[in-house]
């Protein structure tokens, strides 16, 4: 019996959000943008899912003038994560 | 990208795309706080030679404390300026090996003022030809592995010579080889991403 796959995690945007976030210590509004090529929109609405489900930690800060939101995965999403790719290998018999 | 359902093969290659991404992203590199500590450590030890050559009074060698002065400055305008978009656990890596060499550099320094003939040159030029080729190494990047271990050659002369006018002259040149060029020499690979 396969294991359900995490529906907050199998969705495109979503899922690249915490593929970029698992690879780096932490990562702005924009390079997020600029790497999904998403609107800012759809980005944010994505984000503050993935927040509200504690798998990012997200601090909205100031450089100058300019607001910067910094995302970083938690522990939670890490091990989300883990769990979507086990399941994933077990879907294509890896 | 949007908010659709991905099959499972798709899952498997968007994480693997996005993860390459970042990764290469890593790899481009900035040279800035090689510029800033080498440009500042070539220029103060000049004005050091300058100044003990013309008055021959041993207390410009206060002016060696420009350095920690500037650098701090100068990286703390330019880490405001330049809020980088992505930071990874390499960045996080190469901050704290330099955090580590720059307080094993500095702690050395008031023994100096105090004993004569503390190699202090050879040792602070020994620490930052290490942090330089660790550097290298981490983020892969030949010429700041090359200029760093030229750089740990190289210090020996600032031993052989002591602390002489001519060890300040090779302490200001040994900087140059082991973080102006290559900081300039990253820079331009960032720049063009090469």
């Amino acid at each position: 019996m396969f294991k359900q796959l995490d529906p907050l995690l199998h969705s495109e945007l979503r899922l690249a959000i915490m593929s970029i976030l698992l690879s780096a210590e932490e990562a702005d509004f924009v390079y997020l943008k600029e790497q999904t090529k998403s609107t800012s929109g759809n980005l944010s609405v994505q984000i503050d899912k993935l927040s509200e489900a504690g798998y990012i930690e997200v601090e909205r800060g100031f450089v100058g003038k300019r607001t910067r939101t910094v995302c970083k995965i938690t522990k939670v999403g890490i091990k989300a994560f883990e769990e979507y790719v086990e399941s994933l290998k077990e879907y294509l018999n890896l | 990208m949007e908010e659709k359902q991905l099959n499972e093969k798709e899952s498997l290659e968007l994480i693997t795309q996005m993860i390459r991404n970042t990764q290469q992203r890593i790899e481009r590199g900035n040279g800035i706080p090689f510029l800033i500590w080498g440009y500042t450590t070539v220029l103060v030890s000049l004005l050091v030679w300058f100044t003990l050559k013309s008055t021959q009074n041993y207390y410009w060698n206060l002016l060696w404390f420009l350095i920690p002065v500037i650098g701090f400055t100068a990286m703390t305008i330019s880490m405001k300026k330049e809020k980088k978009g992505v930071t990874t656990y390499i960045d996080k890596v190469i901050m704290y090996v330099w955090i580590v060499i720059g307080i094993a550099a500095f702690i050395p320094a008031p023994a100096a003022t105090i004993m004569e003939g503390f190699p202090i040159l050879f040792i602070v030029t020994l620490l930052i030809s290490i942090g330089t080729a660790i550097t290298g190494l981490v983020i892969r990047f030949v010429p700041l592995i090359v200029a760093g271990f030229i750089g740990m050659f190289l210090s020996i002369f600032c031993l052989i010579l002591g602390n002489t006018l001519d060890s300040v002259l090779v302490f200001a040149a040994l900087f140059l080889i082991v973080q102006v060029i290559p900081g300039h020499i990253l820079n331009w690979k960032g720049r063009n991403h090469v």
